[in-house]
């Protein structure tokens, strides 16, 4: 990957970066940071336009998914009379 | 690129006692739970049932087995309630219940998780699929024709310390100090481990989408 080669011009602290950036874990001066080097850096931009899309498409794959009626319904009868829980 | 703060809640720190696992995983000479007062229930239905969803999931990645995820969210459940007295209110419950949640995992459940084929993530962290599919699909289009069930066997297939990590993040939306404070280690350890498992995640679902002729090798 041409990243490892760019050194200079920021391109490897934005790469480093990149994750948390897209996490919104940055500061707000790192964060401007990242994003300047996005806005004049082509192939950096290209990146994270792709790892940006992949966490889109994992969350998106991971759906927000319920659980069981019967678990709930488990659960809040043990809350009111008590229960013997699950033996391991 | 002006990227939307995936995050949408951040929350307090979490106040979990530090010996709260070993505590709360004692149980009764019974094994029954008390009863307790019908405010200090409310109180656990209304501020912590809410969040029953969230534990299940996380439970079935970490458990891989519905019928065990099930038992998992119960027993979460029911120490988080004996165990009420703890929780400090307005503090971050859900992360609270989580570190319940894979304590419990950790210290009863993790052997009887099926085994599956792991994914050796040293093996295959140092390559980046991006230069593979930079010429052909930027945009990485060739994701949206994986199914769902696939996307999760592959997480599935992570090792454990990994695939917690990734849960927590990609599927919960957590933030790192949250996962720092459920997985008990320093927030830097939190940020590479997300970075490796997902990074080990893309590659497994690039290879896949070779094998099954979504998007064609770089030759």
């Amino acid at each position: 990957m041409t990243i490892e080669r760019r050194t200079d011009h920021g391109c490897r602290e934005a790469f480093d970066r990149l994750y948390a950036y897209l996490d919104g874990e940055l500061t707000e001066d790192q964060h401007e940071a990242v994003r300047r080097h996005l806005a004049a850096c082509r192939d950096c931009f290209a990146v994270a336009e792709f790892e940006s899309a992949y966490l889109r498409f994992v969350e998106a794959r991971t759906p927000s998914g319920r659980a069981p009626e019967h678990l709930r319904k488990r659960i809040l009868r043990s809350l009111l009379f008590g229960e013997r829980r699950p033996e391991p | 690129m002006d990227p939307a703060n995936r995050r949408s809640d951040h929350c307090e720190s979490p106040e979990v006692e530090p010996s709260y696992a070993g505590s709360a995983g004692r149980r009764g000479e019974t094994g029954i739970v008390a009863h307790s007062s019908d405010a200090q229930r409310h109180a656990f239905e209304r501020e912590a049932l809410p969040h029953l969803d969230a534990v299940f999931r996380v439970a079935l990645r970490l458990s891989g087995n519905q019928a065990l995820a099930e038992d998992l969210a119960q027993e979460t459940m029911l120490k988080a309630f004996r165990a009420w007295h703890q929780y400090r209110p307005g503090t971050n419950v859900r992360a609270w219940l989580l570190t319940i949640l894979r304590n419990t995992f950790i210290n009863e459940y993790r052997k009887r998780r099926r085994a599956t084929a792991e994914v050796n993530v040293s093996d295959i962290e140092s390559f980046t699929v991006f230069p593979e599919v930079q010429e052909t699909d930027p945009e990485g289009r060739f994701f949206e024709q994986i199914v769902d069930e696939d996307v999760l066997k592959a997480i599935d297939a992570l090792p454990d310390e990994f695939r917690e990590s990734l849960v927590l993040s990609d599927v919960e939306g957590l933030s790192y100090q949250e996962i720092a404070e459920i997985t008990e280690v320093p927030v830097g350890t939190v940020k590479s481990r997300i970075y490796r498992a997902r990074q080990a995640l893309q590659r497994v679902l690039y290879d896949y989408a070779v094998e099954m002729g979504y998007i064609k090798p770089r030759k």
